[in-house]
């Protein structure tokens, strides 16, 4: 069985393609104006049959480009009659709230493209004024007609509830125009608040035209080549879904990218028995970090994108501007900082020696010792050191520090900021870091990771092998999923088990049948999450309930596990008394796959027994350095220790060892 | 100048910001009340051993300020040391620090082996506090009528829960005890997540590395601070601007400031501004201050300067005893927002003659307040919301669209929430107002309209407001923004409200809140063209009123 994940990044496309045994890594030149280009030259250069692959997992930006670039559909946005400016009013306050030139977030229609029909459906989905269907025609005749349209989004109020309106209003369209692209807000998102519904409805309309032409295009193009295999698509949740399946619903592409990562890392340390994870990605531009529990990676039910809000289920990752290219800088208080901002791919850290006049994280490393010029990137890169000490010279100046002090105090920056991130998916969420494994990936996490480990109080590292593709690897690895979303208030009362129930049943009939529209076959996994909150609030605490005995399952319990949560989150809450809701039912189905693929060492360079004088946390030492591929499973390695390989490199700090195991994992822990 | 590790000023200073961001996140999430839930009408704060706020979560502007006003007057009665485990300062006296009483500031104190370390402390603006009228008492003449009034206290943990007096004692006297308890609950859990965290960074670095960084981030804002204000010329500038009335009689409210730029620091004189009047519209000092403040660091320094008490050290605000921005008791202070609104005018005008390119033209600039509620058999409904309107321009950027005003940042409440929460009221319409954003080089953002359909006899409507006689001022030949107002229709009449004002409403009255634009900046005759025609296409500017502020419309527009 031949397997191939490729996956688009903003400058290069990965690959990494499994056999066997045998294992077929990647790394081409992305190709921007035409990503699927870059996609097929990745599994040309690696040498990857494409008449023989079975199972083809892409991912790409192409969706977030498409956003971030403002090139997605002509989008017309339908609106009860009253409420077409939505997407302009938003929520009426400011990200920024001393910027006198504020902006809100720009919409992805225009206002002129914004239209109205009359009708309005109520909370409880009672219908209080019926579809004026002659409105739905004016539009036909006029502005639909016209408009040159390529897409039309549909949100109408309360539509969560009772989506009749709004799938009447998407048929009265579908039958007079068939080419137009018809988006109900009740079907990519059945949650309440209109606004952040009708902008991920605009949203999957914005970028659908654009994912299913490139998918045409992509798929046109394999199939020329003789590909016969099945191909699918990644999707924001961590979950992979058939072409077929993201054509209808673009916008779970949105953060596929991040996801895939996740995913992969969760997938290989479970292999390896750990499944309470905190993975690191620490790429160029930024790290983003992720909470795994029992295996999978956490969920979030909101994110958003260039501001405007996404209501889809998308793997909880948060994202600090702290990787190799970010910029070291001192604000006009005097504090030293470390990024958003980053010398990107071009120019670059000032040791690339491509014209980069500021001092980022990597010239850090350069001139703190813990990257060796001659084995970035296996040494396929040329390293000028002189140029790294000379933007951080002025640095060094002003706090009176050596060189390399200012760079150590540089990297402790960015760990901190790295650190903060995970404290916002551990501990903001009532979860211990200490509880977990750090497992980092991505060029640069592995080199940082025994520092953040320590300030997070977590005892143990994992890092994979091959750590700078593990995204690739991860399209790989990811189970066929979909999720179902349901608002439906349900206050806890005795009796009310069996309307819980039938709604968990419904939504499962629903995926199931997703699944067999899409062409999948077999019995999916389920697992179901309740949105609870305390009668009065707003925002609801997720509550995992036990999908396998909601038969027995009481009231008495599911209120017991929501204030065991609430508590956890929020320090206040459990009192046994107060009322109860049930808001809304999410439900994960996910059909995984028979074999996780295996991925193993690179091919062996042999050993190497150098050193390197290191400054680090304001010591300076020889430091011991070794070829990761020199250490056999099972060998015993301890820090301080800098362990190359040809896509990061991994600094042990004293007090850490361990030793690589069956799957090629290195697995430090620190001595107590 | 840094005496503390570099390093550990950076890790620590981010990590006390980050603390105050959560603490705010999670009061948020956790509340009861359209009004924190929805709106976000509140604030959340790390203090010093000292009371000095050292990191604040951006949420309200109008709430940083007083953090520390209304702890002193606690610490004052009830000294620092003395507190044990399970104390609280609160405090809403608006006369003691504070702002209006439905904002209750609380502090909880943060013990590490035995000593206090610090504070966490939020303030939240509550739905009722009882007074004269359900949410808001738009009539009151004393400050008796508005509400419960706390004044700077210290109590126990064990006064609270459903048992505590204390905790009875406010229940009594309050219409909506499920919302506000519980919203005083999501504030007491956030001060102890926020507690939880500085215990967290002391343990690890040290009470005395924790102390010396929160002196420092102090320091830190007071330097930055200086810095921006050595760029402004030295010299003095006046400036005024007004509220429409009291309420009561129709005469102007007239604020005037004095402000003297010497070297690096400011001094903002109130003196000439009108006596205190007998509604509401009275501004505590402890609110003057923060407008000007507020103003002084939008227009002088970046953004990213942490607000907190070194940020007032160059900062100098008077107000003479007994005018509106410094009333004695017991004047009614509850729309004391309107002040501050002309207050933030009158300063950022007196600013424009030294630095044009950093100020913007007058906004709404005003808190438009409707406060529906119905007595019904299962108790009292109230429903509040706090809106804003048009942003005024900047030399190089048009003003927001239908935002809330610059001293205040709430969030609208969903109408879908609306339609599960309210059975008395229903939104119909919630719309951009076209051409009500006034014309200019840059245009001023336009307003907003929310209509209610009123769908029970008896429902009561309070209302305050600002700028429904008196428009925003453009600069520089920019052009006014549009005023807003008050209709209700009634079967096929239409009738106005005052800015100030009461009404009980029948079934089936529509009620319209129309919140202004803002004001343009520079002249229209300078706007670009490819801005004017945009403007049409999309509907911001109706054609008759483009051609009067710019001249001919390109025909293939609209």
């Amino acid at each position: 069985m031949l397997r191939a994940g490729v996956e688009v990044g903003g400058t290069f496309t990965d690959l990494v393609a499994v056999e066997g045994g045998k294992v077929i890594v990647g790394k081409v030149p992305s190709v921007p104006r035409s990503p699927d280009e870059g996609a097929y030259n990745a599994l040309l250069a690696g040498g990857v049959a494409i008449d023989r692959i079975d199972d083809l997992v892409h991912g790409s930006t192409v969706a977030t480009n498409a956003v971030l670039e403002r090139r997605g559909a002509k989008v017309a946005f339908i609106a009860t009659a009253g409420f077409r400016d939505v997407l302009f009013l938003q929520r009426h306050d400011r990200r920024s709230i001393y910027d006198l030139g504020y902006a809100k977030p720009a919409a992805l229609a225009e206002r002129r493209d914004c239209f109205e029909v009359a009708e309005r459906v109520l909370a409880d989905g009672a219908v209080e004024t019926a579809l004026d269907e002659l409105s739905v025609a004016r539009l036909l005749d006029g502005p639909l007609a016209t408009g040159g349209y390529d897409a039309v989004a549909i949100c109408l109020l309360n539509a969560y509830a009772n989506p009749a309106h709004e799938s009447r209003v998407a048929a009265l369209i579908r039958a007079r125009m068939p080419h137009l692209q018809v988006t109900c807000s009740s079907d990519v998102a059945r949650e309440f608040r209109e606004y952040e519904r009708a902008s991920t409805a605009v949203l999957a309309a914005y970028v659908q035209p654009v994912i299913a032409r490139y998918l045409d295009r992509f798929e046109g193009k394999l199939k020329e080549a003789g590909f016969q295999g099945k191909f699918s698509i990644m999707q924001s949740s961590g979950g992979r879904t058939p072409a077929e399946g993201m054509k209808r619903n673009a916008v779970t592409a949105l953060f596929s990218g991040p996801a895939a990562g996740a995913t992969g890392a969760a997938r290989l340390a479970a292999r390896a028995g750990f499944r309470n994870l905190i993975t690191v990605d620490m790429g160029g531009t930024s790290t983003d970090v992720t909470l795994v529990v029992d295996g999978e990676p956490q969920l979030a039910s909101e994110t958003e994108i260039d501001g405007l809000p996404v209501r889809t289920p998308v793997l909880d990752i948060v994202s600090v501007g702290a990787g190799g290219g970010s910029i070291v800088w001192v604000d006009d208080g005097g504090m030293l900082r470390v990024g958003p901002r980053s010398s990107g791919a071009d120019p670059g850290p000032a040791c690339y020696g491509r014209g980069g006049q500021q001092p980022t994280v990597t010239d850090a490393h350069v001139i703190r010792g813990t990257i060796r010029p001659k084995a970035f990137l296996g040494g396929r890169m040329n390293i000028d050191v002189d140029k790294a000490r000379a933007v951080f010279a002025p640095l060094a100046e002003r706090f009176g520090m050596s060189l390399e002090e200012v760079a150590d105090s540089a990297i402790r920056i960015a760990e901190a900021n790295i650190v903060r991130a995970i404290q916002i998916v551990s501990t903001e969420r009532g979860h211990d870091p200490r509880d977990y494994a750090l497992l980092p990936f991505g060029g640069a996490g592995p080199l940082h990771a025994g520092r953040i480990a320590e300030d997070l109080g977590v005892r143990t590292i994992l890092v994979p092998p091959c750590a700078g593709v593990i995204s690739a690897y991860g399209l790989l690895a990811a189970d066929y999923v979909h999720h179902e979303t349901a608002t439906r208030r349900i206050e806890l009362k005795p009796g009310v088990e069996p309307g819980i129930r039938e709604a968990v049943a419904e939504m499962r009939a629903r995926a199931a049948k997703r699944f067999s529209d899409i062409g999948l076959e077999g019995s999916p996994v389920f697992d179901v999450t309740a949105e609870m909150r305390f009668v009065g609030q707003a925002f609801e605490v997720p509550v995992a309930l036990p999908i396998d005995a909601m038969d027995t399952l009481t009231v008495e319990e599911i209120g017991r596990l929501f204030e065991v949560a609430h508590e956890r989150l929020y320090r206040h809450g459990a009192s046994g008394r107060k009322r109860i809701e049930i808001v809304a039912f999410r439900l994960g189905a996910g059909l995984p796959l028979e074999a996780l693929p295996m991925i193993s060492a690179p091919d062996s360079v042999g050993d190497i027994a150098e050193t390197a004088a290191v400054t680090e946390r304001r010591k300076s030492f020889d430091c011991p350095v070794r070829a990761r591929a020199g250490i056999e499973p099972g060998a015993l390695v301890e820090g301080p220790l800098l362990l190359e390989d040809s896509t990061s490199t991994i600094y042990i700090p004293e007090g850490w060892g361990g030793e690589v195991d069956a799957w090629y994992n290195l697995v430090l822990r620190r001595a107590s | 100048m840094i005496t503390v590790d570099p390093v550990d000023y950076a890790v620590i200073s981010q990590s006390l910001i980050a603390a105050a961001r959560e603490m705010g996140a999670k009061m948020i999430r956790s509340a009861y009340s359209t009004i924190v839930r929805e709106a976000r009408d509140c604030s959340a704060a790390i203090l010093d051993r000292h009371g000095n706020v050292v990191a604040q979560a951006e949420l309200i502007p109008m709430q940083l300020g007083p953090m520390a006003t209304t702890f002193k007057a606690c610490a004052a009665l009830y000294p620092v040391d003395q507190l044990v485990e399970g104390d609280f300062y609160i405090n809403n006296d608006p006369f003691e620090g504070g702002q209006h009483l439905p904002d209750i500031f609380i502090f909880t104190p943060i013990f590490l082996d035995g000593t206090v370390i610090g504070f966490g402390a939020t303030t939240a603006h509550h739905l009722d506090l009882g007074g004269g009228a359900p949410g808001l008492n738009s009539l009151a003449s004393d400050i008796y009528q508005e509400g419960l009034r706390i004044p700077p206290s210290r109590y126990n943990m064990r006064d609270w829960g459903e048992k505590g007096m204390f905790q009875r004692l406010v229940t009594a006297n309050i219409r909506v005890p499920d919302q506000t308890i519980g919203d005083l609950n999501a504030q007491f859990a956030a001060n102890n997540t926020g507690a939880e965290r500085v215990k967290e960074l002391a343990r690890k670095y040290g009470i005395e590395t924790v102390d010396a960084v929160m002196a420092e981030l102090l320091d830190y804002s007071e330097r930055r601070v200086r810095a921006a204000l050595r760029a402004v010329p030295n010299g003095v500038y006046y400036a005024e601007d007004a509220i429409d009335d009291d309420g009561i009689t129709d005469t102007p409210l007239v604020i005037k400031v004095k402000v003297t730029v010497k070297d690096d620091e400011i001094d903002l004189d109130f003196d000439g501004t009108c006596e205190q009047v007998q509604r509401n519209l009275n501004c505590p000092y402890a609110s003057t201050v923060s407008a000007a403040l507020s103003c002084v660091k939008a227009v002088l320094t970046s953004a990213d300067i942490p607000f907190n008490e070194g940020l007032k050290r160059p900062i100098t605000v008077t107000a003479p005893y007994g005018s509106l921005l410094n009333p004695r008791p017991p004047a009614p202070v509850r729309a004391r927002m309107e002040a501050g609104y002309r207050v933030w005018n009158a300063v950022m005008k007196a600013l424009a003659q030294v630095v044009p390119e950093k100020v913007i033209a007058c906004g709404y600039d005003t808190t438009y307040v409707g406060a529906f509620s119905h007595l019904g058999p299962a108790g009292y409904k109230i429903y509040l919301e706090v809106f804003g309107g048009g942003y005024g321009a900047s030399a190089g950027t048009d003003g927001c669209d239908a935002v809330d005003g610059p001293l205040s940042n709430c969030a609208n409440a969903p109408i879908e929430s609306l339609d599960m929460d309210h059975d008395f009221i229903r939104v119909v319409d919630y719309s951009l107002v076209p051409d009500s954003g006034g014309a200019g080089e840059w245009r001023g953002g336009l307003g907003f309209v929310r209509r209610y359909e009123v769908l029970k006899e008896g429902v009561e409507l309070n209302l305050y407001a600002d700028r429904f006689r008196i428009a925003p001022d453009g600069l520089f030949g920019g052009e006014a923004g549009m005023p807003g107002a008050c209709e209700v229709k009634r079967d096929g009449q239409t009738f106005r409200l005052k800015s100030k004002d009461k009404a009980v409403l029948r079934k089936g009255d529509v009620v319209s809140l129309i919140c202004g634009g803002g004001a343009g900046y520079g002249p229209p005759s300078r706007r670009r063209r490819d801005l004017v025609d945009r403007d049409v296409e999309q509907g911001y500017v109706s054609r008759k009123a483009s051609e009067r502020a710019y001249g001919t419309v390109r025909q293939a527009a609209e």
